[in-house]
């Protein structure tokens, strides 16, 4: 089998016995690139010159037996939204084109310590605002199982390139589901970690109460050791807090429950499908099923599409061409703001920062913006209500298989619909899991999504793994045997 | 008709912590720009703030000083405006739940107490400072240089109620508190550095109305004298207006220090909308009771307490107000010299007076580090127990400023000790009235006014070491007068 099927600890383990190095992996995975790069164009940058020399020094230190653990050697793509400093950050956006972090985001610095091997920066929709990846400055991603398709979004180059071997497990943000979404279309696993967990100093900021940095792999192990190395508190994110993690049941005795409102009006019969696949399985083993309600849920999309963009005119505002990126100039100082604001920023971006501004404005926040917090507030009230009876949430992770490229860019409302599922955990700071179950009749991936209570990640993914084990879901790429 | 003005004071308050409000960056006093700067405090992409928890201590210190409530569930917000000094385009600010909340500070007012009402004491970051060439305004200029040193360093608000009267009100007010944030050590209180920084609010209405008029707000005004004027001129402008029935325009004015006028700026009708929402960045920020009881006892003395301190000493309320407004030395230096000699007023002429003017002479702002309590007590000492004059004193404590040696040497080799005693003087005054008997039949016949000539002769022949006083004693008895 070759390397860059394998899981991280199934590399590890041949690392460690020297019947394989890290070099030879990634070489492996750097010959992938080569060609899937120009079919699907996951990467906007690859580090491959650097690299070899990285993989050689992970080489010596197994040959030397100083190794310095799981994830030393093993080739990691980062969504171009996380600073690594001295490369290029762009947001693929026009408006960072030409930015260099001078520093790394937290992430980055435990990555470094485990001696991770950056495959390069991965496509995203600009600023993650999108559920395609086709909102890129840069040129859209393909799905690895069909390019006819999106991979999925914002995350859509992470997913599309640990789907398509060009990296072993990848970094995404996910602010209304753009890790679990993209992993979902790409037959892949992807962890939005329980707010606060993962640093997100050094995350370019979309939405702060909402963006949370977490892994897209091709199965749970690799998100948990990946997880694992990131987490923690950083004295650098005031919201980042102790990951003191609760342990919850995951063998027989825990309590699924199956979210009514998700599984009605605006999903797929092929996405509910593959939740009842995945409950008969459940039941078969022996754990407790009900139904359960969150009224609340189906308000998701108007409270995200209200809180997600106000944070984002905001967040977003520091783009003024004064300091660094885009500058175009103007006569005046504010001139030369409102030109490089005009030009550097994407449609999907503006719409956002309009719409954010609107629901701030004096007259219309408590209409709007304050509505929003307060719904919130009840959305998360319903959630610790249900986890007094249950320990897990299952879902669809998304209403419908991948959608073709085009389809949608010219309703975003359709596209807005596309995170019904996956806004609520962002919303309440759930950790949640898109896992692949299975293919649509177009032979395209669908996920189930499970979510659980704050700091119950480990729980979390051990219940993810019982049934990642149970559905055995081939996660290489149909399309990419054509 | 007679109207009243009606003013409301926004001061900032540069607090003097080591480092930056929401990044560890140090805060430096320095021409050389972008020197302390790191990715937060210039608004890099993905750099978070993490509040500098001295800050918030400096601001619980001066709300609970100020007597204001103290918000326990405390929160940051964003204040939305656009200018190329803002990094982030955003101000991190308090809005609807400040630090600190409806207090008062007691000020001194035409020699008598009086307070401001405080409405509110809240956090919030500076901005970086822009130079626009030519013009100086933003709009006009060619270029603008930015430096961001400032950028992110704390500050702290505190608004008044509309309830200051006079441009003198509004002085007292801004000299107590720069007093008050020196005595809790918050600041450097220094008005020439930007320390404090102060907006007013004014409107006139007619005496008897209860609705306060339009409201004008006037900036740039950056010492007590051009508040004092910016403060008076806006009065007589808008009363003038309100006279010759013009309408008063609710906009922000600018003090010209130059012209002493004030100019339109931007009217507040096409004003910013701030946009105001809690910073997702900055969870809620809760001070405990613990934490609360802990600042509280931190509170040193309060400006208005050490002005009781010193009127119990037996000053009157301005000069208790005077020494109270010095720096601290002068004040320590007062209380350990009125604690052994007991006389308040000779204590405090002496360093109000003598000492300070002395310094001034030889051009330094602290006395040379020999300098101590005691040895001023040890002078006033010496005057009052006669074994000195006056004038001797004088003369010591500027032999003692500039030298470190002691009084005892000072007035030995100087001669300066009076002759005290009596056997001795009785021989002096005998020896004159010996030689002077036209003088003492002339004093016997009336002319009181030649004793003063014999007590300069006892004087002059002691060699100038008699005390007057002495000398006209013994004299007066001699010649049984």
């Amino acid at each position: 089998m070759e390397l860059k099927n394998l899981s991280i600890r199934q590399l590890n383990n041949l690392f460690v016995e020297k019947k394989a190095k890290p070099s030879e992996l990634y070489s492996d995975i750097f010959d992938t690139s080569a060609s899937s790069e120009s079919l699907l164009h996951a990467h906007l940058a690859l580090f491959e010159e650097k690299n070899i020399e990285i993989a050689k020094n992970s080489d010596k230190r197994f040959e030397n037996g100083e190794s310095t653990g799981l994830l030393d050697g093993i080739p990691i793509a980062i969504k171009d939204n996380i600073n690594i400093k001295g490369e290029l950050t762009t947001c693929s956006s026009k408006m960072l084109s030409n930015y260099r972090s001078p520093y790394n985001a937290t992430v980055i610095e435990k990555l470094d310590n485990e001696n991770v091997l950056y495959t390069g920066k991965t496509n995203l929709d600009e600023f993650a605002m999108g559920s395609s990846t086709e909102n890129s400055a840069f040129g859209l991603t393909k799905n690895p199982w069909n390019t006819d398709y999106v991979p999925g979004g914002s995350s859509g180059g992470s997913a599309a390139s640990v789907s398509a071997r060009s990296s072993i497990g990848a970094l995404g943000s996910d602010t209304g589901g753009s890790i679990r979404q993209p992993a979902a279309f790409c037959g892949l696993v992807g962890f939005k970690p329980t707010y606060g967990t993962v640093s997100r100093y050094g995350l370019i900021a979309f939405a702060s109460s909402l963006d949370q940095i977490g892994p897209i792999t091709k199965n749970v192990d690799d998100a948990r050791i990946i997880y694992n190395a990131i987490s923690g508190h950083d004295a650098l994110d005031a919201t980042s807090i102790d990951n003191n993690q609760i342990n919850i049941p995951f063998d027989k005795s825990a309590k699924i429950g199956v979210i009514k409102e998700l599984m009605e009006d605006g999903i797929s019969d092929e996405s509910r499908n593959e939740v009842s696949k995945v409950l008969e399985s459940l039941k078969n083993q022996g754990y407790q099923i009900k139904e359960v309600s969150l009224p609340l849920i189906k308000l998701s999309i108007s409270i995200y599409y209200l809180i997600a963009p106000a944070e984002c005119s905001a967040n977003l505002a520091r783009f003024d061409g004064v300091r660094y990126g885009l500058r175009v100039e103007g006569k005046t100082s504010y001139e030369m703001m409102q030109n490089t604001r005009a030009e550097g920023f994407g449609d999907e971006v503006k719409r956002r920062i309009l719409l954010g501004t609107y629901a701030l404005s004096a007259g219309y926040y408590d209409e709007y913006y304050g509505k929003a917090l307060r719904a919130r507030k009840k959305m998360i009230d319903e959630f610790s209500n249900i986890f007094n009876d249950v320990d897990y949430l299952i879902s669809p992770t998304t209403p419908t298989a991948a959608f073709k490229a085009g389809e949608k860019t010219s309703n975003p409302l359709e596209m807005y619909m596309s995170d019904l599922c996956t806004i609520p955990a962002n919303l309440a700071g759930l950790p949640a899991i898109s896992i692949p179950t299975g293919l649509s009749k177009e032979n395209l991936p669908l996920g189930v999504q499970l979510m659980s209570k704050p700091l119950t990640d480990l729980s979390l993914l051990n219940f993810s793994e019982v049934i990642e084990k149970e559905v055995d879901f081939d996660t290489f790429p149909k399309g990419l045997e054509k | 008709m007679d109207l009243k003005p009606t003013i409301g004071i926004e001061t900032h308050i540069e607090l003097n912590t080591n480092t930056k409000m929401f990044c560890r960056c140090k805060v430096v006093d320095t021409d050389e720009p972008n020197i302390s700067l790191c990715p937060t405090c210039i608004g890099l992409p993905g750099a978070l703030p993490v509040p500098n928890g001295k800050a918030i201590e400096y601001i619980t210190l001066l709300s609970l000083a100020t007597g204001c409530t103290i918000t326990r569930k405390g929160m940051f917000h964003r204040k939305n405006y656009f200018y190329p000094d803002l990094p982030k385009n955003y101000q991190i600010s308090q809005f609807d739940l400040p630090v600190g909340e409806s207090g008062k500070l007691e000020i001194i007012l035409d020699g008598k107490k009086d307070s401001v009402e405080i409405e509110r004491v809240h956090m919030e970051e500076d901005t970086g400072k822009s130079t626009h060439s030519g013009t100086g305004r933003i709009d006009s200029a060619t270029s603008t240089a930015l430096d961001f040193n400032r950028s992110g360093v704390p500050l702290v608000e505190i608004v008044t109620k509309p309830v200051i009267e006079s441009a003198k009100e509004a002085v007292a007010y801004i000299e107590e508190l720069r007093q008050l944030s020196i005595d809790l050590n918050i600041s450097e209180g220094k008005l020439e550095k930007g320390n404090l920084r102060f907006d007013a609010n004014i409107s006139v209405a007619p005496d008897d109305s209860n609705e306060l008029g339009t409201k004008v707000e006037i900036k740039n005004m950056n010492s007590l004298r051009s508040l004092e004027r910016a403060i008076d001129y806006e009065i007589s402008r808008q009363t003038k207006a309100y006279l010759d029935g013009e309408e008063i325009i609710q906009e922000t004015r600018h003090w010209d220090e130059a012209k002493e006028l004030t100019s339109s700026m931007r009217s507040k009708e096409g004003s910013a909308d701030y946009r105001y929402f809690s910073d997702p960045d900055l969870p809620n920020m809760i001070l405990s009771e613990i934490f609360i009881e802990d600042i509280k006892n931190k509170l040193p003395k309060l400006p208005s307490e050490i002005r009781n301190d010193l009127m119990e000493t037996g000053l009157d309320l301005d000069q208790a107000n005077i020494l109270g407004k010095s720096d601290n030395w002068i004040r320590d230096l007062y209380f350990d010299v009125f604690d052994s000699t007991k006389e308040h007023s000779t204590t405090y002429n002496w360093i109000t007076g003598e000492l300070q003017g002395q310094m001034r002479k030889l051009d330094i702002n602290f006395p040379p580090e020999w300098f101590s309590a005691d040895l001023l007590s040890e002078i006033l000492g010496l005057i009052k127990d006669n074994k000195i004059s006056f004038t001797s004193g004088k003369t010591i404590l500027s032999e003692v400023l500039q030298k470190n040696i002691s009084i005892d040497e000072v007035a030995t080799n100087n001669d300066l000790y009076q002759e005290n005693n009596e056997e001795k003087i009785v021989e002096l005054v005998k020896n004159v009235i010996n030689d002077s008997e036209d003088v003492v039949q002339r004093i016997k016949e009336g002319e009181d006014k030649l004793v003063g000539f014999l007590v300069g002769q006892v004087i002059k022949n002691s060699g100038g070491s008699v005390n007057p006083g002495i000398a006209k004693e013994l004299l007066s008895k001699e010649l049984d007068l």
